[in-house]
């Protein structure tokens, strides 16, 4: 059935149509709008074809027939209430401007012929979107998005999975004000989607998201406390469950005393599903420049890091100037490797040792040392390591790590850290998933437009620019695009724009859309985005549901974070993981054996944690004052690196 | 035009840039302004009359045509003037207006045909309408080139008040509700008669009052109106008329927003010219404005005006 005549396209010598704009002007009441998608239908046929245009409304005008307001103040004798008692209307007009979507035939390219207007029917939609190559057939690999809504016409818009998560394209940035644009919410939604239609034949997929503010992310394997009838039929009408995601892994560093950790997701009835996120030297002497200001490496002292890192940890290390085989494993063998080099070179005057300076080695001590203290709770001085599953992680999981609670530099660790090991077990296909989606937010924080060059920038480059190879793709969430470094953001496929402010929808980065765009922009709705994404010649606007998982804020007043407990209690409540009926009591009759040597304890309790033994206070008790060798995650066999589909002439 | 311009081109005749419209080149109303004593037909003589009450809408629709005829061609001296006429009914409806049934457009060749080759109007005569401008006329043309153009003028303009007669029949015979017609109705035998037309006219090249009366006129204020009038004419159908004052004129011309009003004189006249005069009052908004003739223009003619304007192709 022909849908109705919604408009006419009109072009004038001032205002013509071109290939890529048209004009039409519709009846006062029709229901169009910026972002409306619409077809043009031609009457004269362009080589026997007749043209179909879709466009999508990006302004809007409105105007009577006076020539001058002066004359309307004029007619009312300058009383406003005047004018609305006049028996006629002026004449007015609705006229829209849009921006070609696609012409079918896509040639010859000619400017848009004059015609009807109608708006766009779902068919058109997914015509217009040139979704059509990718939502059907036996290559369907459509990603919803959302949904379009305009006019009555309800239409879902996918991106093509291609392009989201690689290896055409790939990476996806969000922008919006904060608290407005939603965009935990979009990407939570997003990942939802994701997991639910990326086809099998793409491989397995999983997520890892970085917390880096309160209780964000901390409960989205929770049932949301509200979901309307309208978010309901949203997530039917796009073919996702309404349902929190049921395999997701947290980790997040202890609290710097040790006993909690050090997140919001401590409440009794949750604390287990919390796994400890803890290094040891030889993980974070790898990231040392993330922690290393330029200040504090030059050349010498850079020097005797790369020799510690290469000749001295994880290994029997013997010189003349010690007195014994040091067996450096932990900060705290490190410290007396240190202590011993140091006292051996003062008492022999010598200010060389292996044409390291003394001043030299006091440095790199001095920093080195301090990470320890900087990143405590993360980095453990013992060399306890807990680490995310690298090379076992699971299909359509997400791995949460909370680092809002440690300082900027252990959060910078963290990134680079989990990051480089996804991107290096990606390298070898050792991962346990073929893609793996990294959720960022605050990236203007990481990867800024400008400032100093530093580590983590360098990385996130790096994997904007060829992550899509690997199967690492980027989720990065800012307010300010234009505060995000510029190949970070012009490597993302996918842009999503929630409500921005107007001030950033001033800078040059949003010089190509229209007046009316922005306004609509400045003014979106929570649930609403604005998308832009390959396949899209011009964004589009859709609306996405509240994500089905508890938010942070309701998680943390339905799950409220337990009071720091004291030593006792922490060691029971992290046992019982491993033995449900642990006291206490027994806790505090092992303890009363150890003396008070807090830091022991907490060893004793984070080496039984990994160990999961069968007699676990047993375990426990033998462990408090033992010395503790780090975990050495395990590797694969490489697989083949994913690269675009050969048949791709372009390719 | 392009099927005239065509047509001279296919039987020789040379045509040159269409010239402008004559409209704007010739006085459109020539004739000598003067005063014309009436018959009062309220009261034995003219009197000013407040117009009681306040203006209220009760208007159902406007009537108005547009005309345009420009030279496309010469043989010898003789001007071929192309005319095209429009005229079209606007209904208000919630305050909107649109096109009663359809805008009624005729356009045609314009020519003395007697001063004319016979081949050559036949030719024309088999392509396009012609408008024989000699045809009933008592004198023949002078010759003066100028003369025949003025005479195409008023052929054109005879075309235009035929195709608004047409309407006005048509309205009075399937129309619903007061119709304002933009000039005389007594033009029309239908809209004479009918209760339902009105016209608003808005030049006074001819003023209707005795002489020691005219002053009374001129000093109208706003809303008020003169006592109503009878117009005979010979060749014209009699109507009830009277000037009422739309807007004050201040320090202007006496006959800014001065109208004059034709109805069929039928019924109660002083209580349906004090009704008509609060609905002519009232259509002053919106105001007519860029319109030159603003002042006595009233919006929906003005807006009748537009619609033709933009449906007649230049």
């Amino acid at each position: 059935m022909t849908a109705p005549v919604l408009g006419r396209v009109v072009a004038t010598e001032r205002r013509p149509n071109t290939p890529h704009e048209f004009h039409f002007w519709t009846a006062l009441d029709a229901p169009v709008g910026v972002g409306t998608i619409v077809r043009v239908e031609s009457t004269r046929p362009v080589n026997g074809v007749l043209p179909s245009v879709y466009g999508v409304v990006t302004e809007g005008f409105g105007y009577t027939d006076l020539q001058t307001p002066l004359h309307d103040v004029l007619g009312a004798d300058g009383e406003p209430g005047a004018s609305a008692t006049a028996p006629t209307e002026r004449t007015e007009i609705r006229l829209y401007t849009a921006a070609v979507l696609r012409q079918v035939p896509e040639e010859p390219l000619q400017p848009v012929p004059m015609g009807t207007v109608h708006l766009a029917t779902e068919v058109d939609v997914q015509a217009a979107l040139r979704m059509d190559t990718y939502v059907q057939g036996s290559d369907a690999r459509g990603i919803p998005v959302g949904a379009y809504r305009s006019g009555g016409t309800d239409a879902a818009v996918h991106l093509d999975a291609d392009f989201l998560l690689g290896p055409e394209a790939a990476h996806l940035a969000i922008s919006g004000v904060s608290g407005l644009a939603t965009k935990t919410s979009a990407v939570q939604w997003l990942l939802a989607s994701i997991f639910t239609h990326l086809p099998v034949r793409k491989g397995k997929v999983a997520a890892g998201c970085f917390t880096v503010k309160g209780p964000d992310l901390c409960f989205i394997d929770r049932p949301a406390t509200r979901l309307d009838p309208a978010d309901r039929a949203l997530y039917d009408a796009l073919g996702v469950p309404a349902a929190p995601f049921d395999r997701v892994r947290y980790f997040a560093p202890w609290h710097a005393r040790g006993t909690h950790l050090a997140t919001l997701r401590t409440h009794d009835a949750l604390a287990e599903s919390v796994t400890p996120l803890t290094w040891g030297l030889r993980e974070t002497l790898q990231y040392a420049e993330v922690l290393l200001s330029r200040e504090d490496i030059d050349a010498k002292a850079d020097a005797l890091i790369d020799f510690i890192k290469e000749r001295v940890v994880d290994q029997r290390f013997e010189d003349k100037l010690l007195e014994g085989t040091h067996d450096v494993r932990s900060f705290a063998d490190l410290e007396r490797w240190f202590r011993e080099l140091l006292q051996a070179m003062e008492a022999g005057n010598q200010e060389q040792w292996r044409t390291h300076h003394i001043a030299t080695i006091r440095k790199v001590r001095n920093r080195l040392g301090n990470i320890s203290t900087r990143c405590k709770g993360l980095v453990t001085d013992d060399g306890t390591v807990s680490d995310l599953p690298f090379g076992a992680f699971e299909d359509r999981a997400v791995y949460v790590v909370d680092v809002a609670q440690l300082e900027e530099d252990a959060q910078d660790l963290v990134f680079a850290r989990i990051i480089s090991q996804l991107r290096e077990h990606l390298e070898k296909r050792a991962l346990g998933v073929e893609q793996v989606v990294v959720f960022v937010d605050e990236l203007n924080k990481y990867a800024p437009s400008d400032g100093a060059d530093t580590y983590v920038r360098q990385m996130l480059l790096d994997i904007a620019e060829r992550g899509r190879y690997l199967g690492l793709v980027l989720f990065g969430a800012q307010q300010f695009r234009s505060q995000v470094h510029r190949r970070v953001v012009g490597n993302s496929g996918t842009q999503l724009f929630g409500r921005m402010d107007a001030d950033e929808l001033a800078t040059p980065g949003y010089q190509t859309l229209a007046p009316a765009t922005k306004a609509r922009l400045a003014t979106l709705e929570k649930g609403q985005l604005m998308v832009r994404h390959p396949h899209f010649g011009q964004p589009i606007f859709v609306r996405f549901p509240r994500p089905a998982v508890l938010t942070g804020r309701e998680g943390v007043e339905q799950f409220p974070p337990a009071e720091v407990p004291t030593l006792e209690m922490a060691v029971a409540k992290t046992l019982r993981r491993l033995d449900p009926s642990i006291t206490v009591g027994q806790v505090q009759d092992v303890l009363a054996l150890a003396g008070d040597d807090e830091e022991a304890i907490l060893r004793a309790r984070n080496v039984t944690l990994l160990k999961r033994p069968d007699n676990v206070l047993a375990f426990f008790s033998k462990q408090l004052r033992k010395r503790v060798a780090p975990e050495v995650v395990g590797g694969r066999g490489p697989a083949p690196l994913r690269t675009p589909a050969t048949d791709d002439e372009y390719g | 035009m392009r099927a005239a311009i065509r047509a001279l081109r296919a039987a020789g005749v040379g045509v040159g840039a269409a010239g402008a419209p004559l409209e704007l080149r010739t006085t459109f109303d020539d004739t000598a302004p003067r005063v014309e004593p009436v018959t009062p037909l309220e009261g034995d003589r003219l009197v000013v009359r407040p117009v009681p009450g306040a203006p209220e809408p009760g208007v159902r629709a406007f009537l108005d045509g547009i005309q345009r005829s420009q030279v496309v061609a010469h043989v010898g001296a003789v001007p071929l003037v192309h005319g095209v006429v429009a005229a079209a009914v606007r209904v208000r409806e919630a305050r909107r207006m649109r096109t009663w049934g359809a805008a009624r457009r005729r356009e045609a060749l314009v020519v003395p045909v007697a001063a004319l080759d016979h081949a050559l109007v036949a030719t024309l005569g088999a392509a396009v309408p012609l408008v024989d401008t000699t045809a009933g006329e008592p004198a023949p043309p002078s010759g003066h080139p100028q003369d025949l153009a003025a005479r195409a003028l008023t052929a054109v303009q005879r075309m235009r008040e035929a195709e608004e007669l047409a309407l006005v029949a048509a309205w009075v015979a399937d129309g619903d509700g007061p119709l304002l017609v933009d000039g005389g109705i007594s033009g029309s035998p239908e809209g004479a008669r009918a209760e339902s037309v009105i016209g608003v006219v808005k030049s006074h090249r001819t003023l209707y009052a005795a002489p020691s009366e005219l002053p009374l006129v001129l000093a109208l204020r706003e809303g008020e109106r003169t006592s109503a009038v009878a117009l005979h004419s010979p060749r014209r159908n009699p109507v009830a008329s009277w000037y009422l004052r739309l807007r004050d004129p201040g320090d202007r011309s006496p006959l800014f927003g001065l109208v004059r009003v034709e109805v069929a004189p039928t019924g109660d006249l002083t209580a349906r010219a004090d009704a008509v005069s609060r609905w002519v009052l009232a259509e002053r908004a919106p105001v007519a404005l860029p319109d030159p003739r603003w002042d006595v223009m009233v919006y929906g003619i003005r807006e009748c005006e537009e619609y033709l304007t933009a449906i007649l192709p230049r």
